[in-house]
């Protein structure tokens, strides 16, 4: 019997522009107890097949709006909490997206909640087919 | 007639079935009632989404009110989370911290709670400037005291000082029984030997934390810069010296994860609960691993709640199932079963003769 579910296994797809491909998403939970305010995010570190994509090119989408993770800093809003038990969408923008086939994704979502004197850090891994 | 001891359970507990779907509030709650429990606990952010508008409309308070007298449940304690450092650059101020405390306190009023569930992180000025308003709305401030925390320390003489400083009712402790482990529990044990701890290692480990429970654990002392803080007991109670033991031994990376993961139990003497038993609003009775024949592999609850009957308690003990963090990476987590044989463990011991 495996552990937890992380990914949306359904989730993972090139995400395409004016007919070219943009990039790629997926959908994954939040590996902590409660939800939070998107402002506590420090970072989400995507490597797929061993490489790491640069921050600036990586967008969260929760309750149907988009932010860099720039902008995540300031929110602070009810409406755009990343709740707890819920998938958030992390696109990546690169050109061409991902080749059709088997990938490998390990991603990190560094959290930093107030009363820790740590941040979270926990790693997410699971293949994935891109059809 | 001696004081009757009232069991909750917190939905900390149900984690991953909300997280996987099979729950929701609703389910917890109706779960909770089965289990056998007159108490429920919330931590409003783990399963009111978009916390916390709709805590102030009328309409779910009365759904809230609702499923209270359909499942037979009372309010206990709502769990905060003082987002004291919400924005990266700065620490809030004083002002905006005491603002965000009587917000929590009005939620959890509006609710219907009796007490209030904040961190070790929270500064005491902040505890001290909400005060009149917890008062006003009638909901007392618990400060959790969960290991490596103890009562009966240097850490809690500050605190014991605000209490006779203020002469307020509205502020006590929480203890989280996670601060009477007789030992590592036994899943944390087996999800580090999964990651590939050596049982020669963890033997080093359990003998050192068998030794720190005999002796008696060196207590941490306050410092709002809690990793510094923690670093320091850790070493007090022999840390640096089992690391060196482990690299003699040419420990790996797992051995040392389980080394650390052993310091965040600890051992208090149940003697504490009867000495603080004025200043405790609320109990988190923690769990990690009950049998089938009910007993905690880890936290000595006989012993603890017999000195919540000696006391004369007449609160909550709320259970708070964390075994699940130790499973999920690799195994099915029961919280329902868990939670139902965690219940059972507290009416016997709490209705024994």
């Amino acid at each position: 019997m495996a552990g937890r579910q992380i990914y949306d296994p359904e989730g993972f797809r090139n995400v395409e522009k004016d007919g070219k491909t943009e990039g790629f998403s997926f959908r994954f939970k939040l590996q902590y107890y409660r939800g939070i305010t998107l402002s506590i995010i420090r970072d989400i570190k995507v490597t797929v097949d061993g490489k790491t994509y640069p921050r600036e090119d990586v967008r969260l989408s929760v309750n149907g709006e988009t932010f860099t993770l720039e902008e995540t800093r300031t929110v602070i809003s009810p409406l755009y909490r990343w709740e707890f038990g819920d998938f958030a969408t992390v696109t990546v923008l690169t050109e061409g997206g991902l080749s059709a086939g088997k990938h490998h994704i390990s991603t990190v979502q560094v959290v930093a909640p107030s009363y820790m004197p740590f941040q979270l850090e926990p790693v997410c891994e699971a293949d994935f087919e891109i059809n | 007639m001696s004081a009757q001891i009232k069991r909750s359970v917190s939905l900390y507990s149900y984690q991953d079935e909300y997280y996987s779907g099979k729950l929701d509030l609703e389910g917890c709650l109706a779960e909770t009632a089965k289990a056998g429990a007159t108490g429920v606990e919330l931590l409003a952010e783990e399963m009111i989404r978009q916390f916390p508008n709709p805590i102030l409309t009328e309409e779910f308070q009365e759904q809230w009110k609702g499923w209270m007298a359909k499942y037979g449940l009372t309010p206990t304690c709502y769990d905060a989370f003082l987002e004291n450092r919400i924005f990266d650059n700065r620490t809030l101020s004083l002002g905006e911290q005491v603002e965000m405390m009587e917000r929590d306190l009005k939620l959890a009023s509006l609710l219907g709670f009796q007490s209030l569930r904040t961190l070790v992180s929270t500064p005491m000025d902040v505890i001290e400037g909400s005060l009149a308003y917890a008062e006003k709305v009638g909901v007392k401030i618990g400060l959790e005291v969960h290991a490596p925390f103890s009562l009966n320390s240097t850490w809690a003489d500050g605190y014991m000082e605000l209490i006779r400083r203020s002469g307020s009712r509205y502020f006590g402790f929480i203890p989280d029984m996670g601060i009477f482990c007789r030992r590592v529990p036994d899943v944390v044990t087996d999800k580090w030997r999964r990651m590939g701890a050596r049982e020669d290692c963890i033997a080093v480990v359990d003998d050192a934390y068998c030794g720190r429970v005999e002796k008696g654990f060196v207590k941490i002392r306050y410092d709002l810069n809690l990793g510094k803080a923690n670093m320091e007991y850790r070493n007090a109670n022999g840390l640096a010296v089992l690391t060196e033991q482990l690299q003699k031994m040419n420990a790996g990376p797992a051995d040392f994860g389980y080394l650390n993961s052993s310091y965040t139990y600890s051992w208090s003497d149940p003697q504490d609960i009867i000495d603080n038993i004025d200043h405790i609003v609320h109990c988190h009775a923690k769990c990690y691993n009950t049998t089938a024949d009910y007993r905690e592999t880890a936290v000595a609850i006989p012993e603890v709640v017999a000195a919540y009957r000696k006391a004369g308690y007449d609160g909550y003990l709320s259970t708070e199932y964390e075994g699940g963090e130790s499973l999920r990476d690799a195994l099915p987590v029961d919280g329902i079963e868990q939670v139902r044989r965690h219940q059972e463990a507290l009416r016997r011991a709490i209705e024994v003769q």
